[in-house]
């Protein structure tokens, strides 16, 4: 169900001032992707708070150190930026993947967090990049690694209230790949997603992050995996001890998108995929 | 509840109106404004049948409360003309193909082949089918509404037609 209140606040100051006089049980509307079909299983909250047009949640800016992105900016905003693609090559690989065209010109980065499900592709990539989350409530800021967010599924860290201001992603000089399985090609929700991101040196590992979706109650980081790879030469043994390795630490459960087996022997496939894409 | 008033463009023309804020876009659309052009497939933001441009950008008007325009623009398929006010040359050449058999999907594959072809004139085949990924014909199997999109990508790009 909808609910039947539903607030625009113009600003972010504007919103901390008109939450106190709003019914308790109340949602934020971004993009709006996940929340409206919520509404349309079931109660979704007796009200709505439209942050889809605060200007302060569409920052994007960079320093020498990291690049921060508002957590209202859409997926298709952020992939068409020449500094995502420069320094956040993950989330510039998984864009295509992200739902359909229409769907990344309305669900934004923020909203897929939000969502806390283990499945969200553009979680997966930003994990994989060290992302930071920022939240805020009133006055106050907090940030934690963006692994650290996600409780179980669909619960997350935010307290009563608390928004999602943005993602900051340190520089680091890594390449990364995205693959992802789902019904189809393209426009699918993901049975199973492995999204590698390394810096390599002469051939060797510097640092790697392997990020798993769907295998997991939350995003998962595969670090038993990713340490292994800590000084080798992606070679085709280490590749797949790595992968190996990711699908030992993977639990995926069966549901209506797949079977856990098949989800737990795919993690080694698209590990190795992903692993002999960044070798290449 | 209180009610909203909504300010936006629809079409070109202004539009300032009292709603309900439990509206979605398409339901003001199609109830409050009478454009039925815009349908509701699947409800649920899988189907396309539902698309506008929202400043430009195709959107799932099913998934979007009406509130949410608050200052922006809207397009709906009504709003997609030739320069002459009579059909646009990608609607020509759907006819002209054969590429419509019901007619449900019809107007969101064309707001998002419009959406396509103003952003990339040049787009391959490839482009058009990864745009249309959240389009769902189950009439036609697509060969036809691609190669219609392809040959409107061409006449589109002779000079003076748009």
């Amino acid at each position: 169900m909808r609910p039947d209140l539903l607030v625009k606040p113009s600003s972010l100051a504007g919103l901390w001032k008109a939450l106190p006089s709003l019914p308790r049980d109340r949602r934020y509307l971004a993009g709006g992707t996940d929340l409206m079909i919520a509404a349309g299983h079931g109660h979704a909250g007796d009200c709505w708070v439209d942050i889809s047009g605060l200007k302060e949640l569409k920052t994007f800016r960079e320093n020498s150190s990291s690049v921060f992105i508002g957590a209202g900016l859409t997926i298709a905003e952020l992939a068409e930026k020449p500094q995502v693609k420069k320094w956040l090559p993950a989330l510039a690989l998984c864009a295509p993947h992200y739902a359909s065209p229409s769907l990344r010109n309305m669900a934004t980065i923020g909203g897929n967090a939000a969502n806390g499900s283990p499945c969200a592709d553009g979680v997966c990539a930003l994990l994989s990049e060290k992302a930071e989350i920022v939240l805020g409530l009133k006055g106050a800021k907090r940030k934690l690694p963006l692994h650290s967010f996600f409780l179980a599924p669909k619960r997350t860290s935010l307290k009563k209230d608390e928004l999602i201001l943005g993602f900051e992603v340190p520089k680091w000089r890594h390449v990364s790949a995205y693959e992802k399985l789902g019904p189809r090609s393209y426009f699918g929700i993901s049975k199973v997603t492995v999204c590698v991101s390394a810096e390599l040196s002469a051939g060797l590992v510097k640092e790697a992050v392997i990020a798993c979706a769907s295998v997991a109650p939350v995003p998962l980081l595969a670090r038993k995996a990713a340490e292994f790879l800590y000084g080798r030469r992606l070679d085709e043994g280490t590749i797949s001890e790595a992968a190996a390795l990711a699908q030992s630490e993977a639990s995926p459960i069966t549901d209506t998108r797949s079977e856990a087996a098949y989800r737990k022997a795919m993690v080694r496939v698209l590990a190795v995929r992903a692993l002999s894409r960044l070798a290449a | 509840m209180g009610r909203f008033l909504l300010d936006c463009a629809v079409n070109g023309a202004r539009v300032r109106r009292e709603i309900e804020p439990s509206r979605t876009m398409l339901e003001f659309l199609r109830e409050d404004l009478g454009l039925k052009g815009t349908k509701e497939g699947c409800g649920e933001g899988e189907c396309g049948a539902c698309l506008i441009l929202l400043d430009g950008r195709a959107v799932n008007s099913c998934l979007m409360m009406a509130v949410q325009a608050h200052g922006r623009e809207i397009v709906t398929i009504e709003g997609i003309k030739g320069r002459d006010g009579g059909l646009h040359p990608i609607q020509k050449t759907f006819m002209e193909e054969g590429a419509v058999q019901c007619g449900f999907c019809i107007p969101g594959i064309i707001v998002a082949a419009e959406a396509l072809l103003r952003r990339r004139p040049d787009a391959t085949l490839e482009d058009i089918k990864l745009e249309l990924t959240g389009n769902l014909c189950r009439c036609t199997g697509y060969e036809k509404i691609l190669s219609a999109v392809e040959l409107s990508r061409d006449e589109l790009k002779k000079k003076g037609k748009r």
